[in-house]
């Protein structure tokens, strides 16, 4: 089966200091897949490298086996709902209906089966009274809804999703989770960063730990280990922070692609 | 002539200058307020002022080296010298440890300065067509002739063209730059478009409001119009006519009254605009806000009144004087006497001889209120496991705002209960 996401070496700088070091793997198809880590770990960042939002400096990653340009529509990136201003002027239906945008491009009109599934999508996320509503008047878990339907109205292959599970209440994390297994059980791969260790065993499949380099990467019962979360969580690396602080301090040239 | 005969006599255009002063004000403005818009909600006001304080080296330059006023000159000077600035800040900001705000204030002050010490050598220099240069600091629309009007035109026309032609992708970029770029928007592309005509547009609004007030009227039209409408294509084109009309208004009093720089009297109107939408706007105004409250209040104080009227025991007719009831209410004297004054106006009570009498509607309006107050204290006595005798003052609240609809989930929810937490009758 082709892999839905590989990374080589990925390797991405801020400001001379690396927030994702060499990460290197091959992710499956079909699968939920959790990315966790401790805060800082590089989990967006990873996120935005593997969508081409940030270049990496070392390294690249191909998604189906594909420059990420030739199977863009294929692939649908959900950012964390804090990272845009909500009081935007739009409405719920605005914002789901930029999911259709990434097949029609900057200028092509929206269609009467793009406007059907716009409809679809915010049933699917149960959002379908809101509709008309103005996104700065949603909760919380109402805006991370709207996002999930942007994405759905991709119609994409692959999701990244970055803490879709973030200020939700319980219930809508449940419906979340189903919704996101409906979609795994038609053949989607799904790529969630999630903070919760309680729940992960049961949301995912397969996993990849990380904390600045890649910790661990499997399926769930080999990786989710006491070891392997001591590792992730626990000792703070200190070896790996201090060269890190040096490399910063020092102003080092790390190596450029 | 008062002030209003003589601004009214400007819209006559009986001077031949006026025509000119009117298109070039309408037109340099109403861009301003399209390209503002984008300004505004990408929370990029502080480069607006950078770029409109940078202009002026570039307007010196193009003087000095034309050794004249001519407008495409100052145009392209103003617009080169106002680009550098903002790929300076920008590059700064990325590449130095320099906050984006640092960044800003410093570009700013040092590009202006140059700018101030550049006119000044002009004056000094005795140019005999310097005339206006200063003019640039505040504006001065009745130094624009027809040609400037052309050239505003025309290039006016190019940018509204390329936001209109963009705006989907301008949009999007503004509200989650992320995302846009991971569906193969051409963000650079976009923030190219937005920054070319910022950065034009800046240079040409200078001659009408000048490099100091430039930013208010980039940002000032688009935030009146955020107050009246929640959709960005609606805010647009108010952002345009707000801004156009403040530009010819405040054109026509500084014309007038010549002599007066006309920057100023533009952002006077424009924030006179802004004040009555913060203050009426249709979604957040303060007005709304206080004629709700009136509302709410007006409706608490009526329902409290006819609950006084409930009689538990025959569910039917009550009668009172008003002793009697203000004894049972815990209200001031003249809001009791206000709130049955309420409830005569709306036939819900008669007055007879001091006796105080519901009608069949006021029976109906007194048990709905105490319907209401007994389901929601049921509700959350059930679902909140609040103790009974915490329930009360909550419910007190809560009765004014239960519509209908509510009423009837609760009713379902609750199964149709016939009694409330303390064990009373919930009246149908
Ligand atoms: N734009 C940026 N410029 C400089 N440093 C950044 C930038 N974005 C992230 N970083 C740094 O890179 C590191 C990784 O950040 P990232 O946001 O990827 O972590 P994360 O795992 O998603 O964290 P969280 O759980 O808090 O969301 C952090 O140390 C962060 O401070
Ligand atoms: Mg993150």
């Amino acid at each position: 089966m082709e892999p839905s996401v590989e990374t080589h070496n990925l390797t991405v700088i801020y400001d001379k200091k690396p927030a994702i070091w060499n990460i290197d793997f091959t992710l499956p198809t079909g699968k939920i897949i959790g990315i966790m880590g401790p805060n800082g770990s590089g989990k967006s960042t990873l996120l935005k490298a593997i969508m081409g939002i940030i270049e990496p400096n070392i390294g690249y990653s191909k998604v189906f086996d594909k420059e990420l340009d030739d199977v863009r529509t294929r692939v649908s990136y959900v950012p964390q709902r804090q990272s845009v201003d909500w009081d935007f002027p739009a409405s719920v239906w605005d914002v789901v209906a930029m999911g259709r945008f990434a097949t029609k491009g900057l200028f092509k009109r929206l269609s009467k089966e793009d406007n059907d599934i716009i409809t679809e999508s915010l049933a699917k996320v149960n959002m379908t009274p809101f509709t008309n509503r103005q996104i700065s008047q949603l909760s919380g878990g109402q805006q991370q809804r709207v996002f999930l339907a942007r994405a759905l109205a991709q119609n994409a292959d692959l999701y990244l999703m970055d803490e879709p599970f973030v200020g939700v209440d319980a219930a809508t994390e449940q419906a979340i989770i189903n919704l996101l297994k409906s979609m795994r059980d038609a053949g989607k791969t799904l790529l969630v960063v999630h903070h919760d260790l309680h729940t992960a065993q049961d949301y995912f499949e397969h996993m990849v730990l990380l904390n600045s380099r890649l910790v661990a990467e499997g399926p769930t019962d080999e990786v989710f280990t006491q070891e392997i979360l001591t590792e992730t969580y626990g000792g703070t690396l200190t070896t790996l922070s201090k060269v890190a602080s040096a490399l910063k301090e020092k102003d080092f040239p790390m190596r450029h692609k | 002539m008062n002030f209003f005969t003589e601004i009214a006599s400007f819209f006559t255009f009986s001077e031949p200058n006026v025509k000119v002063v009117f298109w070039g004000s309408l037109i340099l403005c109403s861009i301003s307020g399209l390209v503002g818009t984008f300004t505004l909600l990408r929370k990029r006001s502080l480069i607006g002022d950078v770029i409109s304080h940078s202009v002026l080296p570039g307007i010196a330059l193009a003087f000095i080296i034309g050794q004249q006023k001519n407008p495409l000159y100052l145009i392209i000077g103003a617009t080169v010298t106002g680009w550098i600035s903002t790929y300076l800040v920008d590059y700064i900001t990325k590449h130095s440890k320099i906050k984006n705000d640092t960044a800003i204030a410093l570009i700013l002050s040092v590009f202006f300065g140059v700018g101030v010490l550049l006119l000044t050598h002009i004056q000094h220099s005795g140019n005999a067509s310097q005339s206006g240069l200063d003019q640039f600091i505040f504006g001065r629309a009745s130094a624009m002739n027809m040609s400037d009007v052309w050239l505003f035109t025309i290039v006016g026309s190019i940018i509204t063209l390329l936001v209109v032609v963009f705006f989907r992708g301008l949009s999007l970029l503004s509200f989650d730059e992320s995302y846009s770029q991971s569906i193969g928007f051409p963000n650079e592309l976009l923030k190219l478009v937005l920054s070319i005509t910022t950065v034009v547009t800046v240079a040409m609004g200078v001659q009408a409001v000048g490099v100091v007030l430039m930013s208010a009227l980039l940002i000032t039209p688009a935030a009146c119009a955020k107050f009246w409408t929640n959709k960005i294509i609606p805010m647009a084109i108010l952002a345009v006519v707000l801004s156009g009309v403040s530009g010819v208004l405040g054109s026509a009093i500084s014309y007038t009254y010549n002599g007066m720089p006309t920057g100023p009297w533009i952002v006077v109107v424009i924030s006179l605009f802004a004040f009555i939408s913060a203050f009426i706007g249709s979604k957040h105004g303060l007005l709304k806000k206080y004629i709700q409250r009136a509302k709410n209040n007006t409706k608490i104080l009526r329902e409290n009144t006819i609950k006084l009227f409930f009689n538990p025991d025959t569910l039917g007719e009550t009668t009172f004087q008003f002793e009697d009831i203000f004894e049972k209410s815990n209200m001031q004297r003249g809001t009791l006497k206000k709130g049955l004054k309420l409830l005569k106006s709306d036939d819900l009570i008669t007055l007879d001889n001091g006796t105080y009498t519901t009608t069949e509607e006021g029976i109906n309006e007194a048990k709905a209120i105490v319907r209401k107050h007994r389901l929601w204290e049921l509700y959350i006595s059930r679902f909140m496991h609040l103790q009974p005798d915490h329930v009360h003052d909550d419910a007190e609240g809560i009765e004014h705002v239960i519509t209908p609809e509510i009423e009837k989930e609760l009713e379902k929810e609750l199964d149709f209960p016939t009694k409330d937490p303390h064990d009373s009758d919930i009246p149908y």
